[in-house]
């Protein structure tokens, strides 16, 4: 099978740049799948997981916030405010800030500002759960 | 002839100096690697988001968003200056002062409104004792920053600048850090992305989903956000540099007055002793 150049960037460091076969992502218009002779794109991302197929054809699953994908000729770019490798996650840690995200949410609840900032950090805490294995049902269903 | 006590009081009060300056450079030694690796990862992340950006800006130069286009002249200027969280670095906090005050002056003169975010003790305190209008300011947070602190940051300039029309510009007034002993405060505009690389004639069709327009709005936060982040630990490092450097220099210095005031201290008891022993002879002298 044929593969691609694939990076996954973020503020802090760089989570993954190498080749491989696949990549299937979450936008805001729905899932797309990424194989190797893709056309040009750009999409938005939503949070979610992010599902790469590797070279040797070993899946790897990540948590990725939101973010942009970028498709070029020569690699395949994923811009995010945060990202994780499935096995890297610690439970409790996501845990955590799922409750600190709780908290933060009742706290901020007459400010729209802040309410959204904290929206989006139980949906990045939702989505490590979920993507962990740890979380219970999909993110869609649990935030609503 | 200089009191031998006075001299050995000196000395002492110049070592126990030498003693703090020297745990002063070890300590913001070991802040400022970390910090550059800090910044230095940083970079990627931000390359690639202006460059994604600059191609969609490059592919349809007549592309609507708020955020490329000038809109007033003369307007209000929002500027945020990061400077450091403690003093004892040297020039660091009056040399990044010292440009966001004459960016102030400037845009004055021309008749705008100059508002300003501090980030950095040092930059609150300096724009607090002034006649500056204060958007919010942040302190203590450089040590720690997250690209979520960027965000923050960013959510409100841009949100900010969409409220109102009256704002002309966004700018940014940091340290550059160049080198470990060089490091250069600036000012650079964030907003309005008027130098977005010129129009490229090879226009490569792009699907965008869902449009240009969205993913390039998209952008500008994630951009604002880098740029405010990347600037917050890059100064954080110079800071932690420029440090280093100043405390170097004390810790010299203090070696050097130490050496001074040994000299002069044996000179003196050399001199005392001199004295005592003539001051013998010349009554053993007197007896004969």
């Amino acid at each position: 099978m044929n593969t691609f150049r694939f990076m996954i960037v973020t503020p802090d460091r760089i989570l993954f740049d190498g080749q491989v076969q696949e990549v299937i992502a979450r936008t805001t218009e729905g899932d797309v799948g990424i194989l190797a002779g893709h056309t040009r794109y750009a999409a938005i991302l939503k949070t979610g997981a992010l599902t790469v197929k590797m070279e040797n054809g070993d899946k790897r699953i990540a948590a990725v916030a939101e973010g942009v994908i970028k498709v070029s000729d020569e690699k395949t770019t994923v811009m995010s405010s945060a990202a994780e490798w499935a096995e890297d996650i610690d439970p409790d840690w996501a845990e955590r800030s799922r409750q600190d995200a709780l908290a933060k949410i009742e706290a901020a609840k007459d400010e729209p500002d802040r309410l959204e900032r904290a929206n989006l950090k139980l949906q990045r805490a939702l989505n490590r759960l979920s993507v962990s294995g740890h979380g219970t049902g999909t993110l869609e269903s649990k935030h609503k | 002839m200089p009191n031998l006590k006075d001299i050995k009081r000196r000395i002492h009060s110049v070592e126990s100096t030498m003693q703090i300056t020297k745990a002063m450079e070890l300590v913001a030694s070991s802040k400022f690697r970390r910090a550059k690796d800090r910044a230095e990862a940083a970079q990627p992340f931000f390359e690639q988001t202006y460059k994604l950006m600059a191609e969609i800006a490059a592919e349809d130069p007549y592309f609507n968003s708020v955020f490329v286009h000038k809109r007033v002249e003369n307007g209000a200027v929002l500027l945020v200056v990061i400077a450091g969280d403690r003093g004892l670095a040297g020039g660091f906090n009056s040399n990044v002062l010292k440009i966001a005050q004459a960016r102030i002056d400037e845009v004055r003169a021309k008749g705008g409104n100059p508002i300003v975010i501090p980030i950095g003790q040092k930059a609150v305190d300096y724009f607090s004792r002034r006649d500056v209008k204060i958007l919010r300011s942040y302190d203590h947070v450089a040590e720690r920053a997250s690209i979520y602190l960027g965000m923050d940051i960013a959510d409100l300039v841009i949100s900010t600048y969409k409220r109102h029309e009256s704002l002309q510009n966004v700018e940014l007034v940091f340290t550059n850090y160049v080198s470990p002993i060089s490091q250069v405060a600036q000012c650079m505009n964030v907003i309005p992305l008027t130098r977005m690389p010129g129009t490229s004639p090879r226009r490569c069709a792009v699907e965008y989903e869902p449009s240009p327009e969205a993913v390039f709005d998209k952008l500008v936060p994630q951009y604002v956000a880098g740029l405010i982040y990347g600037a917050i630990v890059e100064s954080f490092a110079s800071e932690q540099a420029a440090r280093r450097t100043a405390m170097e220099n004390a810790t010299d210095n203090a070696t050097d007055m130490i050496d001074k005031l040994s000299l002069q201290y044996n000179r003196a008891r050399q001199g005392a002793i001199t004295q005592e022993l003539t001051e013998i002879v010349g009554g053993a002298n007197a007896l004969e």
